[in-house]
């Protein structure tokens, strides 16, 4: 997919004044904030359940070269093809091979962020086969030719009416006006895709290395189509997704739909391994699993090496108070929010997305619901240090922050400089004691009025024995 | 108990009666207060921004004037989490230096929390009367846990009714440089506080630091609201909101 | 070079900076060890924890004696929801009176035209009200999964409390996971139109757990 992060800013303006999306992210709050707090409680010690699921990603994070090795071996013991991409046009490279060495001619994809990463459905066209999306979300999407802006609820940005419109333009059915009839069009029309398609594509929730499994978690039942029916499947994910042992992942399980969606599991959870032997009715005969790095080996070992940690729950977003205003096509690309704001720099370079790290308030409602305590907003920090670092910031910024540390260091050019300064903005704000523009700081003034301030500095006050 | 009082940079030059309002709680709860008259910044701008050099050098400035206090106080959980949470990360390279601030933030308290739990100050001088709704400051709430400690004060003062807002625990989208920067979407988040704080229909906003309150001040006014008072917890606890 | 050695060297190199110092447990240790995390409290009562969480996940739930009584059971329900009285099951419950209830039941995976699938569960998980399916070659997985109605007959004496209890279960009786491990809590759903949950996505619209005893 496409990195557009640049245009942030931009896409605010636009974003902020979309009242159907407006609409669209308050019913998220409801469901996804208010869901999250209503399961949460399930667990029985959340912050002792927080810490162990951040070890275990540790753990794996601390030596992913051996914990990756191990996936591989027991993978391919099974009977999977374990193959390695550095970017996502190696994953459409290999998935385009794989289709053409069995003679695949369609596939069915349940859902996988990477694969957007990738933009592998685009490639696969070029390369002649027809790829169908089951994941309702995702397959709206895809009739609409639009990004995903959620990780977790890819079309949280549409309302009923857009969709009831889509589906009569593109089925060319009578128009369905309630959810349910929706729902109930979508299942007849993509049953024959799971049916007939050659080649199921998936994504890898985790990656199991004690056993060489692929884990995904559903609601819909398509995961377990794709990866059920076609003699193919290929699964696509992350190097960072590895977890040891099958206690292991179920710790994450345990999180992961409860900070997502809040539910207590989701519907069906599918441990995948190997291949179909002789006996099996059902299964591929050919199971492929792409391990893609794409940029996520530079953070190992780095001091952004949490980042890595992150089992896309969706929760940061879903709390963010910046999402919650402008959803997530104004990231840019594949992941929005806080962990977004985070990864798209790191994976697609930082000069091309000055915007991402720097939009926040570092509230902290992220890293307080993150499942596996990835410090967020420190992590944030860090980037703008780098930028700091990399002369990114613009000389303005700078020169304010320098001038503003100098006169914190020198007390009494300092006291001089704040007793003129709240004289002259005291006698501006007059009567109404309130500044409707300021020089330089339109971003404040645009939509609010600065209160003037008193007219006299504390310590100036203090200094006259004023509270005594 | 000798409190070192960090007023804050934005106390200073907005709202001194914050200040004064300090001091006189914490001599209401038996305090000898001593304001040493460098201070000026505790770094956070800069910090925030990236810049760790200049947070670096204020830090070490803050460090020689309230080292030698019992207890540093102030009157904002974004920069007392700052001095508590955030100068241990400055200087986590330099075992010395680390440990000094490791004690040092161990001593800092926002001032609804040291009242509270520190001083134990059973009733707030105040005479507040009248309804109030709190806006709970992102870094008091999620660095310090400051979330009963201003109520429970709150509570001592007989006339004070408070309505509790939805989502009080929302940020008000000041974040510093943010609202400048990032003008339209903080506005927007500060037009969604101000939504909040009109439903409890209270005559009064409160909260514990004074850059919110501006924010949300600044809103209500652009808005049209010029009724809804916007005060310091200190300025109400203390009484001195009565004062011109 | 190709890629899989460029990225483990990336890794391996940039691992090599790190200096943590602690003593960490091999690998082999880890895997041996399979430790547990933190675990959900235990219910005293596993049967009735696991038919209240299932029914909040909306499954339906049934009891019987035993086995016997599943035909007649099943056929009553099918009856109540005017769904077809036929269906496809596992090997496992072929030998059951279906024809006696009224039911027309074949012993084969299912198909797309199939509307009812029974099958049984390897077993069946207290915490979430959950079903564990594991793929075999007489535990087709088509037949939970292509028809509108699955319904699965589960022994009650083989529901334990936590997933972790499943896994010892399943490396108690299994060398290896098989091909497929479902676990399956309700119908399918989705909330992708407006964050509504409807349930009956692509995989079954309802699903019907019959507890009784083997």
């Amino acid at each position: 997919m496409r990195n557009t992060s640049i245009n942030f800013k931009s896409q605010v303006t636009v974003k902020l004044a979309d009242v159907k999306l407006q609409g669209a992210l308050s019913r998220l709050q409801t469901r996804f904030v208010e869901g999250r707090s209503a399961v949460i409680g399930e667990i029985d010690d959340l912050q002792a359940t927080r810490t162990a699921a951040a070890a275990i990603r540790d753990r794996v994070l601390n030596d992913l070269e051996h914990w990756l090795l191990q996936f591989e071996q027991q993978a391919t013991t099974r009977g999977a093809i374990v193959h390695w991409a550095e970017t996502g046009e190696d994953v459409n490279r290999i998935v385009a091979e794989i289709a053409a060495q069995h003679g695949v001619k369609t596939a069915a994809k349940s859902k996988s962020m990477v694969s957007e990463e990738c933009g592998l459905n685009d490639a696969l066209e070029l390369a002649g086969v027809k790829v169908m999306e089951t994941d309702l979300g995702e397959y709206i999407l895809q009739l609409a030719h639009e990004a995903p802006s959620h990780i977790v609820a890819p079309v949280v940005h549409k309302n009923k009416e857009e969709i009831s419109d889509l589906f009569a333009e593109k089925h060319q059915l009578p128009r369905k006006t309630g959810i349910a009839e929706l729902c109930r069009e979508a299942r007849e029309v993509l049953r024959p895709a799971f049916l007939n398609a050659d080649m199921g594509i998936s994504g890898g929730n985790f990656l199991v290395a004690e056993t060489g499994s692929v884990l995904i978690v559903t609601n819909e039942g398509n995961g377990r189509l794709v990866t059920t029916l076609p003699r193919v499947h290929v699964a696509i994910t992350g190097i960072e997704k590895v977890v040891p042992t099958l206690e292991d992942v179920t710790t994450l399980v345990r999180l992961l739909p409860r900070s997502a969606t809040g539910q207590s599991i989701t519907n069906y959870v599918s441990i995948l391994t190997g291949t179909k032997d002789n006996a099996d009715h059902d299964g591929p005969e050919h199971f492929h699993i792409i391990l893609l790095d794409n940029g996520r080996s530079s953070l190992v070992g780095s001091e952004m090496q949490e980042m890595l940690r992150c089992i896309r729950c969706g929760a940061c977003m879903n709390h963010c108070p910046v999402y919650q205003n402008i959803g997530g096509h104004a990231y840019g690309w594949v992941y929005p929010g806080p962990m977004g704001s985070i990864l798209t720099p790191l994976l697609g370079g930082l000069e091309k997305s000055p915007d991402l790290p720097n939009a926040s308030t570092l509230c902290g409602a992220c890293a307080v619901v993150c499942p596996v305590k990835i410090p967020l907003p420190d992590l944030l920090r860090k980037l703008r240090e780098k930028q700091m670092e990399h002369g990114m910031k613009s000389r303005q910024e700078t020169f304010m922050l320098k001038a503003w540390a100098w006169l914190a260091l020198h007390p009494a050019i300092y006291s001089l400089t704040t007793k003129i300064g709240v004289r002259l903005m005291s006698m501006l704000g007059g009567r109404d004691k309130l500044l409707h523009s300021l020089p330089g700081a339109s971003g404040w003034t645009d939509g609010r009025d600065f209160p003037a301030p008193a007219g006299r500095t504390f310590r100036e006050l203090y200094r006259q024995g004023k509270h005594k | 108990m000798r409190v070192g009082l960090f007023v804050t940079c934005l106390v200073d030059s907005m709202r001194p009666r914050i200040g004064f309002a300090a001091i006189k709680l914490l001599e209401a709860a038996g305090c000898e207060v001593v304001v040493p008259e460098q201070q000026t910044c505790c770094g956070q701008p800069g910090y925030n921004s990236g810049d760790r050099k200049s947070a670096e050098a204020m830090a070490r400035k803050l460090l020689a004037e309230f080292e030698a206090f019992d207890y540093v106080v102030l009157p904002s959980g974004s920069c007392a989490g700052m001095i508590r949470v955030h100068y241990p990360d400055l200087f986590r390279d330099d075992p010395a230096l680390l440990a000094r601030f490791t004690a040092l933030g161990q001593r800092t308290f926002e001032l609804t929390d040291f009242l509270n739990r520190i001083a134990k100050l059973e009733k707030a001088p105040g005479n507040f009367k009248g309804t109030l709704t709190y806006h709970d400051s992102c870094s008091g709430l999620r660095e310090l846990d400051v979330y009963k400690q201003p109520r429970a004060l709150l509570a001592t003062m007989p006339d004070v009714t408070v309505h509790e807002m939805v989502e009080s625990t929302t940020c008000c989208g000041f974040g510093g440089t943010f609202s400048v920067k990032y003008g339209e979407l903080s506005t927007r988040m500060a037009d969604n506080k101000c939504q909040h704080i009109t439903g409890t229909h209270a005559d009064t906003i409160v909260g514990g630091d004074l850059g919110c309150l501006l924010n949300i001040e600044g809103r209500l006014r652009r808005n049209g609201d010029h009724s809804t008072r916007v005060l310091h917890v200190a300025e109400v606890l203390s009484g001195l909101d009565s004062e011109k | 070079m190709n890629a899989r050695d460029k990225i483990l060297g990336r890794i391996r190199t940039a691992q090599a900076r790190q200096t943590t110092g602690a003593q960490v447990e091999t690998i082999s240790s880890h895997l041996a060890r399979h430790p547990r995390g933190p675990l959900p409290p235990t219910p005293d009562d596993l049967v009735a924890c696991f038919m209240e969480r299932a029914i909040k996940l909306s499954s339906d739930v049934l009891e019987t004696k035993d086995r016997m009584g599943v035909p007649a059971l099943l056929a009553s329900y099918l009856n109540k929801n005017k769904l077809p009285m036929r269906g496809v099951c596992w090997p496992s419950l072929a030998q059951l009176p279906w024809q006696v209830a009224g039911l027309e039941m074949q012993s084969r995976p299912a198909t797309n035209q199939d509307l009812v699938g029974v099958t049984g569960a390897f077993c069946a998980i207290a915490e979430t009200g959950t079903l564990m399916m594991l793929s075999g070659e007489e535990t087709p997985a088509t037949t939970s999964l292509l028809p509108e109605t699955h319904v699965a007959v589960l022994d009650p004496r083989r529901i334990v409390a936590t997933m972790e209890d499943a896994w010892d279960l399943l490396r108690k009786e299994y060398k290896q996971p098989p091909r497929a491990v479902n676990f399956i809590s309700g119908p399918s759903r989705t909330a992708d139109i407006e964050q509504t949950v409807t349930l009956g996505a692509h995989g079954p619209y309802r699903v019907l757990l019959i507890l009784a005893p083997l």
